[in-house]
């Protein structure tokens, strides 16, 4: 019994070694979403700060156990996959019709409670959203894709 | 015996009905699919008919299918909308998500080839832009 602690402990320590590099954060990026568009209510930008944009930035939030394997593999992964994605870090670089996909793909996954992702949410507790801040976020967001074809 | 029958038999009975509830929900389309405002070439048209249509449509059983994209009321929706949904379909359809894998396996011979693929990314492509006004 105590060698299979033992094992247990040797793998974790060796797993440390293989932890992946975790997607770089930056926080200057002059084609933010947020940051192109000053009049945006308060309400959405903390939803979209609390909610989206440790996967779909490039302002990720790295916990401590960020760096710890196997979990780094997870953070890493979902992160790398949810940039590629949707990362709003970038988003004046799309063009209008494809802001009016990705927005179709948002209200959607919003509305369904596809996004955030329950893994996420149940660690970050405070992330989830509820009917109102879905409104909010899909109100926002359909506004937005209107005024582009105005 | 009278035994093993019996659970044979219970067994049979619930496989079938599982795989009838877990189907895709799919349906042959009986009619053609209705977009009205939209200039659709027959060639698409077919494509669409063949492999899209069946859980996008408003009968559908699919209820997730219909309610992500439903053929039948696309050109209802608002400009941006449509908009958004074309692009959805251009890109779905192109990273090869669309027909779903589950879907293809039942039915191989609805599975998109690359020629097919081709001229509905391109149609979805220029009908957004169309749209768009640019």
């Amino acid at each position: 019994m105590k060698k299979v602690f033992y094992i247990i402990i040797v793998i974790f320590i060796l797993a440390q070694f293989l932890s992946p590099k975790l997607p770089e954060t930056s926080f200057s990026n002059p084609d933010d979403l947020i940051i192109n568009n000053p009049e945006m209510n308060a309400n959405v930008q903390d939803i979209l700060r609390n909610s989206c944009y440790d996967c779909h930035s490039n302002e990720t939030g790295y916990p401590w156990y960020s760096y710890i394997s196997p979990i780094s593999f997870l953070i890493s992964r979902d992160t790398k996959l949810g940039r590629e994605e949707l990362n709003f870090s970038e988003w004046e670089t799309l063009s209008k019709i494809e802001r009016a996909g990705v927005i179709d793909d948002i209200t959607d996954e919003v509305s369904e409670g596809e996004m955030p992702m329950s893994i996420y949410t149940l660690i970050h507790r405070d992330a989830g959203l509820n009917d109102q801040d879905k409104e909010i976020l899909i109100n926002w967001f359909e506004n937005y894709a209107d005024s582009l074809f105005e | 015996m009278k035994n093993l029958i019996l659970i044979l038999t219970i067994a049979t009975a619930s496989i079938t009905f599982l795989s009838f509830t877990t189907g895709t929900g799919y349906e042959m389309p009986s009619d053609k699919v209705g977009l009205p405002a939209y200039d659709v070439p027959d060639d698409v048209q077919e494509i669409i008919d063949n492999s899209c249509y069946g859980c996008h449509n408003t009968d559908s059983k699919s209820t997730k299918g219909k309610m992500k994209l439903n053929f039948d009321k696309l050109s209802d929706l608002k400009q941006s909308k449509q908009i958004g949904k074309l692009m959805k379909i251009s890109k779905v359809v192109k990273n090869g998500k669309m027909p779903t894998k589950k879907f293809v396996e039942k039915y191989p011979d609805k599975k998109l080839t690359d020629d097919e693929t081709t001229l509905l990314v391109t149609w979805a492509d220029n009908m957004a832009v169309e749209l768009s006004g640019e």
